[in-house]
């Protein structure tokens, strides 16, 4: 349903742009017609795909490096220790901080290869986990905390099982959410200096002053996209029947 | 065993008023005691602050031959992870006479039928008898019952009163807030009434219940049941300081 969704999406955009290009009578050269653009994304699909395909994969891994990282500071940070608010100073005032402004140092300090894209992947969509993740971690449930804290047994590992669990759709939104997040970071890291990936494509395309693949790589990536935010959803739904119902 | 309050005060951060205002009570034998008002005259907070969630401003909460104080109120939720007879399993002390404990209880409180379902799935009075379930397992001299049972039909919470009152009174304090002034009335040995006009309140009114005066021999039990009623709602929409 996602991916018919985007398609529709993706077509009245190209329609969109092709009636701009008749009512300002812009040349092939500056927006390719219709076909040629329907050609290159049947054609060439491969020189789309697979590029895309690593991305995603680039994608998933500093998603899940993301949700791991937000998941330990958010818990080291929940309490009103003198620790925690400091880690919580940290995690805030670091978020000020544009990562596309960053990522030129990443690339600087670890070069332009898988590392430095799953880095940026991972700290673009890092942010808004762990403020979400730090919120629901520090929040207490006391309806259900109660009883454990009155009987003695309300120890971390509980307090924070209840504090998901309770919160389970909210951390389901915000993980599904994130994850198209990744996917902009890793595109993003690409688009800067990384040599592989659907960002590298359309760096080169635009170069090129190539729209029809500029345009085909868009496809390609909102592909991805849907179908990796259809699997998160997935598995959100999956969790959730298995843990409520 | 003695239980007492000692010239507590306390109020609200931001009140006009404290709530309290050096406020005494003390239960000094084991047995079934009600604290009974009007909403909104503190019994949830006295409560709390006998079971040690809040902290009074001044004085305290002296015990003797007490260690556990538990308070369980009506709003409470299981984990919703744990079907409910998994959940009452994983909070049975570790005595093996409490595994039959745990069946006698589930027994008496009609809880059979809801054991493989999730808390979430059950009617509101339902969910309050588990939830009390839970609570009677475990290890207590006092045990604070704030409108514990207040979505339980009527029947069903006299009997679950009787029940609590025949396996618990004889050894711990059972300290019980209801609305329902008749139960109140009817199971408590003494009732303590935070009246509604004070304000601060600096004074519980105590009242002996039909537990203590049926003992004394008492005929009458209805008639004096209604004037025990009259009594206490005297008592509760009194003005004392």
């Amino acid at each position: 349903m996602r991916l018919l969704q985007f398609i529709l999406i993706f077509l009245i955009f190209l329609f969109l742009i092709e009636a701009v290009k008749y009512l300002a009578d812009f040349s092939d050269y500056i927006i390719p017609p219709f076909n040629e653009i329907a050609t290159m994304i049947l054609t060439k699909w491969r020189d789309f795909l697979l590029p895309s395909m690593n991305t995603l994969f680039v994608a998933i891994g500093g998603h899940l490096l993301a949700i791991g990282l937000a998941a330990i500071v958010g818990f080291l940070a929940r309490g009103t220790s003198i620790f925690s608010n400091m880690i919580k100073t940290a995690a805030f005032n670091l978020q000020a901080y544009p990562i596309v402004a960053i990522a030129p140092l990443v690339f600087i300090f670890l070069g332009d290869g898988l590392t430095s894209r799953l880095l940026i992947a991972t700290l673009i969509c890092y942010f808004p986990l762990l403020l979400n993740f730090l919120g629901i971690f520090s929040e207490p449930v006391v309806e259900v905390e109660h009883f454990f804290k009155q009987t003695g047994r309300l120890d971390s590992g509980t307090e924070i099982i209840i504090r998901i669990f309770e919160n389970l759709d909210k951390m389901i939104t915000v993980v599904a959410g994130s994850a198209t997040l990744a996917m902009v970071g890793t595109i993003v890291a690409e688009f800067l200096a990384a040599t592989t990936g659907i960002g590298y494509v359309i760096r080169k395309a635009l170069y090129q002053n190539n729209l029809a693949a500029i345009l085909s790589s868009l496809l390609y990536i909102g592909l991805c996209s849907s179908l990796y935010l259809m699997t998160v959803e997935g598995l959100g739904r999956l969790l959730r029947k298995r843990l409520i119902l | 065993m003695e239980l007492a309050a000692q010239d507590i005060s306390f109020g609200y951060k931001g009140a006009e008023y404290p709530l309290f205002y050096k406020l005494n009570l003390k239960i000094d034998t084991p047995g079934f005691y009600s604290l009974f008002g009007f909403s909104g005259c503190g019994k949830s907070t006295l409560a709390k602050i006998i079971a040690g969630s809040l902290h009074p401003t001044h004085g305290k909460i002296a015990t003797q031959d007490i260690n556990t104080i538990l308070l369980c109120y009506n709003t409470e939720r299981l984990p919703g992870w744990l079907s409910i007879g998994r959940h009452l399993e994983s909070v049975l002390p570790k005595d093996s006479f409490l595994k039959d404990e745990l069946d006698n209880f589930i027994n008496t409180f009609g809880l059979k039928h809801l054991l493989n379902k999730k808390f979430f799935r059950l009617s509101m009075g339902q969910k309050n008898r588990v939830n009390l379930v839970r609570y009677l397992l475990q290890e207590f001299d006092v045990l604070i019952c704030d409108e514990a049972l207040a979505n339980v039909d009527e029947p069903s919470r006299n009997w679950i009163l009787s029940v609590i009152k025949d396996r618990f009174c004889s050894e711990k304090i059972i300290l019980y807030i209801s609305h329902n002034i008749e139960e109140v009335c009817f199971f408590s040995k003494k009732i303590f009434i935070l009246p509604s006009g004070g304000n601060p309140i600096g004074r519980l009114i105590e009242i002996e219940g039909m537990d203590g005066i049926k003992k004394n021999g008492h005929q009458d039990v209805e008639g004096h049941l209604q004037s025990l009623i009259l009594e206490v709602l005297k008592a509760a929409s009194s003005n004392q300081m």
